[in-house]
């Protein structure tokens, strides 16, 4: 029944305007950097999928991973997320079209070069190529602050990633649903890793893994905006939640 | 990971978190804030504040967070061991040399030295020379070494040695010969053999 929710799990409160308000806060009272928070938000995404879909579990011969990163800050958190994957053992490739000429953003594809991390310099023309090359998908498009039309080639990406049978992780958001009410034809991803925490479109999440990541909200800003979070497993920076 | 809540002798998780003045101490800022996450109770002693604008944020983020941060260091020993579970030592990093001698650093070390509930201290144990180590100085319980062990680190006689590099490019660790151990799982941090 609508009132009934499983003990432990967050109550999936926060509307777009609520979600981009923690984060402003974030930003405004307590001085975070953009910086400090995407890194632990792509240190979360990493650590959540090191524990879902270890190295082993891999059926391609290298635990190969496509990570790919849209135009904001969903994208700098996939950039982080797949440098924390190369150092977790896996072969994580990246495809960055759009790139904001911003130092946080270019740094942080310069750390993945000089990891080693490939970037492609296409998309791959069809699902059934990604389903040879790659164990995982890491959608890492679109975050909460998605609004309006999916502008390409994220259209034509996300056409192709629809029809792939290997696993996809999305970070925050499935890419291109609705922040609050999903997206019933649109991507259905086996992992979400909620980040901070679940958003409403979190309800109409389908796959085996539920995550919740970003363990930097304070207390205070925790009781503040009711976010009722289970607590962490010890020093973890992931919750499994399902 | 060395001190488990269930594992703290008191009823309280406190910790008290030392904070130099330059990189070392701002570490410890963040130390703080993440040992308030993880539910321990940190208070923060800063006597000399840095002025770089980020570990000005690190401060205010901790500020935000509730962690207390101490006027004075209490030169009476036996308030600080009665008072708190453990110390982290984020005085005085690789980078200092003469920092010993310096105030407030000289005073706080001389009071560290005579605690008796267990020392951390991040990267160096502060006042020692970073290459030759100690005589007389503080001798924490815990050494957790930043990015890899200094040369100090040989003459580290406590309980427990940790290594947080796991951020090091794999071609720094080469170029460097680092060899480090191998961190298990998605862990930060590995534990490397206590010393005998």
């Amino acid at each position: 029944s609508p009132g009934c929710r499983s003990p432990g799990v967050p109550s999936p409160l926060p509307r777009q305007e609520e979600a981009q308000a923690i984060d402003q806060e974030l930003f405004t009272e307590y001085k975070f950097s953009v910086d400090q928070l995407m890194e632990l938000a792509g240190l979360s995404c990493a650590t959540a999928i090191a524990k879902a879909y270890p190295p082993s579990s891999f059926t391609t011969s290298q635990p190969a991973v496509l990570v790919v990163c849209g135009p904001g800050n969903n994208g700098g958190d996939g950039l982080v997320c797949a440098r924390h994957l190369k150092m977790f053992g896996y072969q994580p490739t990246v495809y960055y079209p759009k790139r904001p000429s911003k130092p946080l953003f270019e740094g942080l594809t310069t750390q993945c070069q000089k990891m080693d991390i490939p970037f492609l310099s296409e998309f791959p023309a069809e699902a059934a190529l990604i389903d040879e090359l790659y164990g995982l998908v890491v959608d890492a498009i679109f975050g909460f602050s998605f609004k309006g039309a999916v502008r390409e080639p994220f259209g034509s990406i996300l056409s192709t990633l629809e029809r792939i049978t290997v696993p996809i992780a999305s970070i925050d958001i499935p890419s291109g649903w609705d922040v609050e009410k999903g997206k019933a034809d649109g991507l259905q991803p086996d992992m979400l890793i909620s980040l901070t925490a679940p958003k409403k479109a979190a309800v109409h999440f389908a796959g085996r893994y539920h995550f919740l990541g970003g363990r930097f909200v304070p207390p205070a800003l925790q009781e503040k905006y009711a976010l009722n979070l289970p607590p962490y497993p010890e020093t973890d920076c992931v919750l499994q939640l399902t | 990971q060395a001190f488990p809540l269930p594992s703290l002798p008191r009823r309280q998780p406190t910790v008290l978190v030392v904070c130099g003045p330059a990189q070392n101490g701002a570490i410890g800022l963040v130390c703080a804030r993440h040992l308030r996450i993880f539910d321990y109770e940190p208070t923060i002693f800063y006597p000399k504040r840095s002025p770089d604008p980020l570990y000005r944020d690190f401060t205010t983020q901790c500020e935000k967070m509730d962690i207390p941060f101490l006027s004075y260091l209490p030169t009476e020993v036996q308030l600080i061991n009665d008072a708190y579970n453990a110390v982290v030592d984020a005085v005085l990093g690789a980078e200092a040399e003469a920092g010993e001698g310096k105030e407030p650093c000289a005073t706080i070390l001389a009071t560290l030295k005579h605690v008796r509930i267990p020392i951390v201290s991040l990267d160096v144990p502060s006042g020692w020379d970073v290459e030759a180590g100690s005589s007389g100085g503080i001798s924490p319980d815990v050494l957790v070494s930043l990015s890899a062990p200094k040369q100090c680190a040989r003459r580290f006689l406590g309980r427990q040695h940790f290594v947080a590099g796991r951020f090091l490019p794999y071609d720094m660790q080469k170029k460097f010969e680092l060899n480090p151990p191998e961190y298990p799982g998605t862990e930060c941090v590995v534990a490397l053999r206590a010393p005998r």
